[in-house]
Parts: structure tokens; C-alpha cells; sequence
């Protein structure tokens, strides 16, 4: 028997048809509208950016109304109280992340503590903000650096902890197995093997912490609100980029605009920098 | 029925088909064999013109299906592969009930009411051995039937939307013996109403159900035949080291 | 020291670690009881259902805010979901990988420009052309009393609802965007396969195999935007326009909880004022912690 040749609905195949290039060009419409939206933002950033940009914006502090000045106090204060930050989120990030990769499995407290990680992965920011400023700003009275440098660390220990635990769980068994088996208990050995073999994840997973926080804003309004002068002291106010990027572009004078501008390109560089760097060191080894 | 000619298929840079020419006639099994790698499973995924879904894969040549060379760029896929369908190597049923796998491809093609879909559902299961199994869970997951079970909804999902040729790559390839009888018995009564190319290491399998072999080799069709005349007497030396068990 | 003690000390060491994680929550939530608990005693009730905020006489009724907050976020996310899923679909799906990846990267690496930088293009380039090419024109046609009126009617300054919402939308868009495209890459070649090879369509494929097959983790993928959208401060800030109250149009002015602290903590004068800043962060923690707890949930491990 010779199976015949099946009639089938023209008419529906055309509507399919129809259908689905309607569905395409609707998805490369959103796709261009996306990238027109983004190039719009990046065009006005660049442009806008380079054009408050001088020498004297590293060089000279913030300008009062009608001055001419910089941001060097802010970049100042804001490399101070990231670093700061950074060295609390690293500490207590990489050592949190190493128990839920090493010391957590099967333990319900750590599943726990993993699910509240990756809650406060994308918590409001301005949240933390308030809680530094109710558990230390005002017992101790005042705005200080060390209460933005803590607001931030905050901030930057969930993304830190996740990518650690990421990045050592991407270590062989055997690795572990073999350093046990030459005698070293687990501690060292993951220290001195797991922990070198992960080294840049590790890093990788700092510089996505420095990515996170270069840029907040809101925490630092009630821990660290500025300073107009430069300052080194931990205890004080402490002028940042962010807040002062704020407070110059919401302002009615020009040249605070600009300054305000050169600021944004100055941190968007510095978070995509960090970014880029994050991934060609774990490249192949993390997809995010 | 189909016509294969010259065929050249590239990944990216390496060519993994040489010149292929391959004769499907109508109504009849053709078997494609040959060791890992000779390039069969490629030549059935030109056929429904699959590997386009893959960025660096292309076919060069002709395939005459019904006189249309379906490698032309205007050819509709989606018509091409409602005519032509095609059965993998693992099991996949969609993350819906057996019922709803069936009915997915039937609703593709044309307009069906409730009950005439109760019956096309019906009528693939039992063509596809398995309606015993499942007639009394058709609106539970396809995912919680075995493997074979599986393999088999997948053929009846085929067939459910009449598709003229049904194409099938090493689909008893991950089944138990048991299943695998159940699949072939299936498969040859499905040759009287379908026209059936299937890729197979299983020697035995491809002299069991098929009219045509193809035995295939480095990207090159080495020899093709009435299977009788391929498994009983094979030209090449190569064909006879396969057939007697030097290749893996 | 021996090493046994030491290794005890550093698993220790690390399980503490892990504790400031849950103790930082613990606390977060504490603070913002504690700070808010004077307000929120005095007002009771009325401290959500009243619009009348109004510092110089402590009043506090937050209604205003937190509706400006769930309507902002909501407006967004139904301005960026489709356009998420378009984008994501079309990197995943149809463009060719070399293509997908380059504008995967894009996008990426935008979701992670920080957020005053929208905040201050929505300032100074979206509200002034919105002001002079959407609501000036609408003024103008606009019959008093009229649907297009109530709807509309606002002060031309561009800063308002709307522009905030467009704003948030542009945010969590990439961020959405290279969510979705992770989970349909993550939907087993041989589905697609199976499907195409059915004769479907790739709309047909998107909408009976792949949407099924991530639904789960793409309502996640939702809420997660969602509590990005309903905690973002900076964006906001600077372009909703910063009145309390319910905004009368879609084109009014108006406030959400993020930028109402905000734009106040500084000039918080009295205890009960910076008590009631402090109230609507608990509203807000509740609101956004649980979007993103019920993301969490649904969404499983493999997104970050």
C-alpha cells in the first residue's frame, strides 16, 4: 500500500505563518527599543560626562555656588569607604561562603542562611542604609565614614558569599580527597588547596561586590550624607561621589551639573571595569 | 519519494558529509547504518532540515522531496517538517500531560474537535503499542512514563500528525530489549500508511525491519541496497568487517 | 597549636561568619521596628490607610507613598516584561549566537550601571522631552473634565508617575532581560528539537514548550524585578516629583516610600518625623522581602 499525499489547512498554515512573523519582528522591536533606551542613557552619559571632565576634577576639592573646583574629596571618600567596606565584605563573605560550600551540606541552618543570602542578594539598599543609621549612627551621634564603610560592606557581603560558594563548589571532589588523603585535615586543606585553586573566583567575586556598592547611593545619605572638605578621619562625615553626584545634580548651578555628570561617567567606567574584569578571570568557569 | 544528491554538510569548518546520495522510496523502511561518527544521524537531520536550528551547521546540494528541492532558503520549515517527521535518539515528551503531547502537533495542523482529538489521541497510542499502557492515565505528565513508554509516545506524537515520511534517529537506542521488540513491531505496521527512514547501530534491527540499508562510512554513503542484498552479500570490504564486528 | 584545633577553630570561624549574614538580617529588621515604633504607635492604623502627611503638624499617614510605590513598580514591570521577554527571547532563540552573546553582554553589563545614573538621565533628558512633547500637546487638546483630562492633567515638569515608572522600567529591563535568557538556555536542546521538529513555529515553540517549562522560575524571574523595581531609591528620587498624597492622574505627581526617606532623613527635624521615615522602611522591608522571598522560592538556585 502506497501512503497518499495528506491534504493539509492552507489557510491555518498561513496564520501560523503570519502569527509567528508578527511574533518576530515584535521581539527584535523590544530588543531595539532595549538597545535605543540603553544608548540613549550611555550617549547622554559619555557626552554629558566628558564634558564636566577637567584635570582639576581629581585635583581640586567640591566647589562651593559659582567656585571652581573637583570631586577629589568624594573620590577620596569614596575609595575609602568602599575599601573599607570591601575588607568586611571580603572577610565575613568569603568565610560565610566557604561554610555553606564546605562545612553546610545537609545542615538545615545552612540552607537557611544560603536562602537569606540570596533574599539580601537584592534587598533595597536604602534599607540597609537605615538600619546602620539606627544601630550606629545615632547611639553614637553622629554621621562617621566607618558607619558608610559598614552600610556598604553590608551590602557587598551577600554578592561575596554567593560567588564563593559558587566558585568552590566548582572544585573537584578529588581535589579535596587527594589533599585529606596525604593527612591534612579539612581546615587546611581548604585553605591551602581549595581556596588557591578558587583564588580568581575569589577575586572575581569581590570585584562584583566593589561593582554592587561603587555606585550606592542611598545607604550612604544616612551614614555618611558628605563633607565639602577632604578627610581622612573615620569618625566624621565623609564626602562620597555618589551623594555628592546627587546633591550637585539636583542643584540649579551648571557647573555643579557638570561636576555631577563627570562623576556618573567616572563610576560607571569604575562598576564596568570591575564588571569586565570579573568575567575574563572566571571565564568558562561561571556563567554570570 | 525523497531524493538525496551530492549532499556536502558542514560543522562550521569540518565536513562531516561527502557527496552523499540517498533514494527513499515510498511506503517502504529504509535503514541507515554504519559506526559512530560515518555521518548517518546527520544525513536524517538534513532530511526535516533540523540542524538549522544550530548557528554553524549547513547542507550543501540537492534533496528532492515530492520533486521540491527542500534545501532551497524559501522552503517553509515549519510545513516541511509537518510532512516530514521525526522521532530522536532520547526520549523527549513536553512537560504536559499524554493527552496534550498528541494533541500539541495535531492542533499545528488543522482544526480538531474535542472528541475527533479523543479519537486521533486513541488511534496514535494504538498504533504506537502503547495505548494499554496509558489509556487509563492520558491526562497524567508524559514525563512519568519509562523510558520506553516514552520512546513510544514520542512515535504516536509523530504519527498523530500524519506526516508523510517519519524520520527516526537510534530511537531504541536507550530501551531494554522488551521495549525495543514492542517499538519494532510497532514501527513495521506503521510502514504500510508511512514512508520510514531510521538511523540504527543495531545490525540486527535494521535486517529485521527494514526494505533498504544504507551503509554509510566517513561522511560517504558506501553502499545502498535492497537489505537482503546488503546483509547477504556486501560488496565492499568495509560492509563485511561492520557486518562481522571489527568496527565498534 | 595543633592542627586539629586549628581546623576546628576555622570552621568556627566560619560558621560565625555565617552568622553575621542571619544577625545583619536579624538586626535589619530590629532597627527599623525599633526606630519606627514611636510612629507608627501614635498613628496606629492611619498610619496606611491616611494620605495626609504632613511633618510640621506630625502627622503621618503613608498611604501616599506606599501606593505611589506599588504603582510606579507595577507600571514598570508591565512596560518591561514583554519588552524582557522579547529581548531575551530574540538573543536566545532567533538571532544567530555570535549576535546573541555580543548583546547579551550589553545588556548584562547595563544592569549593572548604578542606579543614580538613571535617576539622572531621567532628570535631565527624559523629563524635559516629556514635558514638551507628551504633556504639553495632551494639555493643550485636553477639554476640561474630559477622560483624556482626569487622566492626564499635570503640571508639564515631566517629573511624575509616569516618567518614574519608564524610568524603573528602563532599570529592571536588562536586569529582567538576561534572567529570561539564562532560563530559556537552560531549557534542554532536545525540547526545542522535538518541537521544531513537530512543525511548530517558533512562537509555537516559545509559547507550549519553553514558557511551560520555565513558568515556574519566570514568575520568580517577575517578582525578583518586581522587588528591585519597589525598592530602587535613586532612579526614583529624582523624577517622581516628591508630593505626598495619591497622585490625581497618571501624569501627576507623587512619591514612593524609597524616595520620601530619602529626600526627608535629612531635614528630619523632630524624633517623630525620623520615626515615621523609619516606619516606612518597615513597610517597604515587608513589601519588597516578600517579593523576593516568594522569588526565591520559586525561582531555585541557579539565578542569581
Amino acid at each position: 500500500m502506497i501512503p497518499p499525499k495528506r491534504p493539509r489547512d492552507p489557510a491555518l498554515l498561513r496564520r501560523r505563518r503570519l502569527a509567528n512573523g508578527v511574533f518576530v519582528a515584535l521581539a527584535l522591536l523590544a530588543t531595539g527599543i532595549a538597545l535605543l533606551a540603553l544608548l540613549l542613557i550611555l550617549g547622554t552619559l559619555v557626552s554629558k560626562g566628558l564634558g564636566g571632565m577637567s584635570a582639576d576634577v581629581v585635583l581640586l576639592d567640591q566647589p562651593g555656588p559659582g567656585e571652581s573646583g573637583g570631586l577629589r574629596n568624594a573620590l577620596v571618600g569614596s575609595a575609602m569607604m568602599c575599601g573599607l567596606g570591601m575588607v568586611l565584605a571580603v572577610v565575613v563573605g568569603v568565610l560565610a561562603g566557604t561554610w555553606l560550600a564546605e562545612y553546610g551540606d545537609g545542615k538545615r541552618l545552612a540552607s537557611f542562611v544560603r536562602f537569606l543570602n540570596d533574599v539580601l542578594l537584592s534587598a533595597p539598599s536604602i534599607l540597609m542604609g537605615l538600619f546602620v543609621y539606627e544601630a550606629v549612627v545615632r547611639p553614637l551621634h553622629g554621621f562617621s565614614a566607618g558607619a558608610g564603610a559598614l552600610a556598604l560592606g553590608f551590602l557587598a557581603t551577600p554578592v561575596v558569599t554567593r560567588t564563593t560558594e559558587d566558585m568552590l563548589r566548582l572544585q573537584p571532589h578529588a581535589l579535596r580527597e587527594a589533599g585529606m588523603a596525604l593527612g591534612a585535615g579539612k581546615g587546611h586543606v581548604v585553605r591551602s588547596i581549595i581556596w588557591r585553586a578558587s583564588r580568581s573566583g575569589l577575586v572575581t567575586g569581590a570585584l562584583l561586590g566593589l561593582a554592587r556598592i561603587s555606585g550606592e547611593t542611598a545607604p550612604l545619605l544616612f551614614t555618611s550624607p558628605g563633607n565639602p572638605f577632604l578627610s581622612f578621619r573615620i569618625d566624621q562625615s565623609m564626602a562620597s561621589l555618589p551623594t555628592l553626584m546627587f546633591q550637585y545634580a539636583l542643584s540649579a548651578y551648571d557647573d555643579w551639573q557638570a561636576l555631577a555628570w563627570a562623576g556618573a561617567l567616572l563610576i560607571a567606567a569604575a562598576v564596568l571595569a570591575a564588571n569586565i574584569i570579573g568575567r575574563v578571570l572566571t571565564r568558562g568557569s561561571f556563567h554570570k | 519519494m525523497i531524493d538525496v544528491t551530492g549532499l556536502d554538510f558542514f560543522y562550521g569548518q569540518q565536513q562531516a558529509l561527502h557527496g552523499v546520495d540517498l533514494p527513499v522510496a515510498r511506503g517502504q523502511i529504509t535503514a541507515l547504518i554504519g559506526p559512530s561518527g560515518c555521518g548517518k544521524s546527520t544525513l536524517l537531520r538534513s532530511l526535516n532540515r533540523i540542524y538549522m536550528l544550530y548557528h554553524a551547521q549547513r547542507a550543501q546540494g540537492r534533496i528532492l522531496f515530492e520533486g521540491e528541492n527542500i534545501l532551497a532558503p524559501a522552503t517553509d520549515l515549519a510545513a516541511l517538517r509537518a510532512r516530514i517527521g521525526m522521532v530522536f535518539q532520547r526520549p523527549t515528551p513536553f512537560p504536559m500531560s499524554i493527552h496534550d503531547n498528541i494533541a500539541f502537533g495535531v492542533q499545528l495542523q488543522r482544526r480538531v474537535s474535542r472528541r475527533e482529538m479523543d479519537e486521533i489521541v486513541e488511534n496514535a497510542l494504538i498504533r504506537a503499542a502503547l495505548w494499554d499502557e496509558v489509556k487509563d492515565k492520558l491526562h497524567s505528565s508524559g514525563l512519568a512514563l519509562s523510558g520506553g513508554q516514552q520512546q513510544r509516545l514520542c512515535v504516536a506524537r509523530g504519527i498523530a500528525v500524519q506526516p508523510e515520511v517519519l524520520l527516526l534517529d537510534e530511537p531504541a537506542s536507550a530501551l531494554d530489549p522488551l521495549s525495543t521488540a514492542k517499538l519494532e513491531t510497532a514501527l513495521v505496521d506503521l510502514k504500510h500508511s508511512f514512508t520510514i527512514v531510521i538511523v540504527t547501530h543495531n545490525l540486527q534491527q535494521a535486517a529485521r525491519i527494514s526494505d533498504y540499508t544504507g551503509f554509510m562510512l566517513g561522511g560517504r554513503m558506501v553502499e545502498f541496497g535492497h537489505s537482503t542484498d546488503v546483509f547477504v552479500k556486501p560488496e565492499t570490504q568495509a560492509l563485511r568487517d561492520y557486518v562481522t564486528g571489527r568496527y565498534g | 597549636m595543633k592542627t586539629a584545633t586549628r581546623d576546628r577553630l576555622f570552621e568556627a570561624a566560619c560558621c560565625a561568619a555565617a552568622m553575621v549574614l542571619l544577625a545583619a538580617m536579624a538586626g535589619l529588621l530590629a532597627a527599623l521596628v525599633w526606630g519606627g515604633w514611636p510612629a507608627l504607635h501614635r498613628a496606629g492604623l492611619t498610619f496606611l490607610t491616611s494620605d495626609v502627611w504632613d511633618p510640621a503638624h506630625d502627622i503621618y499617614g503613608a498611604a501616599g507613598p506606599i501606593f505611589g510605590t506599588l504603582a510606579t513598580a507595577v507600571l514598570a514591570m508591565l512596560l518591561a516584561l514583554p519588552l524582557a521577554l522579547g529581548v531575551a527571547v530574540f538573543l536566545t532563540e532567533l538571532c544567530p549566537p555570535p549576535v546573541g552573546r555580543a548583546i547579551g553582554i550589553a545588556v548584562e553589563l547595563l544592569a549593572a550601571i548604578p542606579s543614580i545614573v538613571y535617576g539622572m538621565w531621567g532628570l535631565f533628558v527624559l523629563a524635559p522631552w516629556f514635558a514638551a512633547h507628551v504633556q504639553m500637546p495632551i494639555l493643550v487638546a485636553a477639554q476640561p473634565g474630559s477622560l483624556l483630562d482626569r487622566l492626564f492633567a499635570s503640571i508639564p515638569n515631566g517629573a511624575n508617575i509616569c516618567t518614574a515608572s519608564l524610568i524603573l522600567a528602563v532599570m529592571v529591563l536588562p536586569y529582567m532581560a538576561s534572567i529570561f535568557a539564562e532560563l530559556l538556555r537552560s531549557v534542554p536542546i532536545h525540547m526545542r528539537e522535538a518541537a521544531y521538529g513537530m512543525g511548530a513555529t517558533s512562537l509555537e515553540v516559545l509559547r507550549f514548550i519553553l514558557l511551560p517549562f520555565i513558568k515556574r522560575s519566570a514568575v520568580g524571574a517577575v517578582m525578583l524585578g518586581l522587588g528591585r523595581a519597589l525598592g530602587e531609591t535613586m532612579a526614583v528620587t529624582f523624577i517622581i516629583g516628591n508630593a505626598h498624597g495619591f497622585p490625581k492622574s497618571l501624569f501627576d505627581s507623587g512619591s514612593t516610600i524609597a524616595s520620601t526617606i530619602a529626600n526627608e532623613f535629612a531635614e528630619a527635624t523632630g524624633d517623630l518625623h525620623a520615626s515615621a521615615l523609619m516606619a516606612l522602611g518597615l513597610v517597604l522591608f515587608i513589601i519588597t522581602f516578600t517579593a523576593l522571598t516568594g522569588a526565591r522560592l520559586l525561582i531555585g538556585r541557579e539565578i542569581h
